[in-house]
């Protein structure tokens, strides 16, 4: 613990947000940013799924030490738990089975370099490098190995790359969280706005990807 | 195993988001605080009123354990007045979204800058601005005159599973409710001439759109940009080559050229 965090401890506008709410909130936003956006986005590093994923385990446990006890007060309050128990899982499956079709789609691209293989977690690095070794292997038995040694890669970049990658200039909708300059690129011009909180804008991932990382915007 | 659906919510996705908007009901029923994972909810002691998320709500209503109490905004007087903001005032306009900072302030005394994501030097320690569906925007703290963002499926989940709560004008609500579907949907369709225009710089706002308009209009609306950028991506190429010439030649020339661009 050092000072900052004793700062934030006594600061009162700190615990203006409960610690759970904003999980929810992370959560949520998270998961919806994955649904829109066209390329994978970095897993969130502050162990918000470790957090999340350890509460639910906890919550489980709960429920079962709850329905060994009948009383129908406590019936009542268990469904209720079960219901949100059920919509947490929801949004977690969603969010890790978004990532893997994205994943699955460009798996040599997020291979292809350092900077793109840290936007995996370490279970889905293990799933993308042992999926494409699998399937690599399958090609080679099936049809590759009669090929000229020469073009049996998969990801030659010699004249016409062979690694295909997501389309970063595809339009997205975002929201912005704060008073912002939003500048965009076109095709006739390129242009800037003056945005203010709330405005729902569309413009290009590659020009809304800044706000979004900066924490000025949200994917909608 | 992968997730099949194409980028972006879908209805039922955007659906599930709203249940997690705040109402405000009244308990017909004591009901001890409940530890859930978003954290513990309120104790139920009637006749106090008490915030929850809707889908909880919905639950409580439908045992007959709680009345909703309907958000401002629903009321006929407020639609009515959106009403006719949308088709008189601002014909070709979404009317304003639900300021942020007043309904903090209302929700939360004293700590309304946070919340309402005001205060941008906030970010620095971890700190989360809020966004819908967790802004209290369905509370019956929230102003009347304006829409949230989740307004359609609030409005239709209330109808359907608490009408008797409406105050017993569920068709009226039902009608206005349509007459917004429609002018809206109208505005959203005419917003592709602005998207396809020339000169937008390729920034457009919507500003003051619904999360339902948005999840029904993706598709069509996203299609027409990339369609547009991709028709256009010689022309564009060929510009920015032109620009980019242009700036490593003579400075002042290029530098009007981009006041210009910038102006429009």
């Amino acid at each position: 613990m050092d000072i900052d965090d004793i700062l934030r401890e006594v600061d009162p506008t700190f615990h203006a947000v409960p610690q759970e709410k904003r999980s929810l909130q992370e959560l949520t936003r998270a998961w919806i940013a994955e649904r829109s956006a066209p390329e994978l986005l970095p897993w969130p590093a502050d162990g918000l799924f470790e957090r999340v994923n350890g509460s639910i385990k906890r919550q489980i446990e709960k429920v079962e030490e709850m329905t060994g006890d009948m009383d129908p007060k406590t019936n009542f309050a268990l469904i209720v738990i079960q219901t949100e128990l059920e919509r947490f899982k929801y949004l977690i499956r969603s969010y890790l089975r978004a990532r893997i079709s994205k994943i699955d789609k460009h798996t040599l691209h997020y291979l292809s370099t350092d900077a793109l293989r840290s936007r995996l977690s370490e279970m889905e690095l293990a799933y993308a490098t042992r999926h494409q070794a699998l399937l690599h292997n399958h090609y080679l038995s099936s049809f590759l190995s009669s090929f000229p040694s020469g073009l049996q890669n998969l990801n030659d970049s010699a004249g016409i790359n062979m690694v295909e990658s997501p389309d970063l200039e595809s339009a997205v909708f975002i929201r912005l969280l704060k008073d912002t300059l939003v500048e965009g690129r076109g095709v006739d011009s390129d242009g800037a706005m003056d945005g203010r909180e709330s405005d729902i804008v569309i413009l290009r991932w590659a020009d809304a990807k800044p706000l979004v990382e900066n924490g000025s915007a949200e994917l909608v | 195993m992968a997730l099949p659906l194409p980028l972006g919510l879908t209805h039922s996705e955007v659906a599930f988001l709203a249940e997690m908007e705040l109402v405000t009901v009244v308990p017909r029923q004591r009901l001890e605080s409940i530890d859930l994972l978003s954290g513990k909810t309120p104790p139920l002691r009637p006749p106090h009123r008490t915030d929850l998320p809707l889908w909880l709500a919905l639950l409580l209503k439908k045992q007959r354990r709680a009345n909703i109490v309907p958000p401002p905004w629903l009321h006929p007087a407020s639609l009515a007045e959106i009403v006719h903001r949308e088709t008189k005032v601002h014909p070709s306009s979404f009317s304003e979204p639900m300021p942020t900072s007043s309904r903090a302030r209302q929700s939360q005394p004293g700590y309304a800058g946070r919340i309402g994501g005001n205060n941008n030097s906030d970010n620095g320690n971890g700190e989360v601005i809020l966004s819908p569906p967790f802004q209290s925007n369905c509370t019956s703290s929230a102003p009347a005159g304006y829409l949230p963002y989740h307004w359609l499926e609030v409005a239709e989940a209330l109808i359907t599973h608490a009408g008797d709560d409406l105050g017993g004008n569920t068709s009226e609500i039902r009608g206005l409710l349509r007459d917004l579907v429609e002018v809206r949907a109208a505005k959203m369709r005419d917003s592709a001439e602005t998207l396809g225009a020339e000169g937008t710089g390729g920034v457009v706002s919507l500003r003051g759109v619904g999360a339902m308009e948005l999840a029904e209009n993706r598709g069509f609306v996203l299609g027409v940009v990339d369609g547009v950028r991709k028709i256009g991506g010689a022309v564009e190429t060929a510009r920015r080559e032109r620009e980019e010439e242009m700036d490593l030649g003579g400075g002042g020339y290029g530098d009007g050229d981009s006041d210009d661009d910038m102006g429009i």
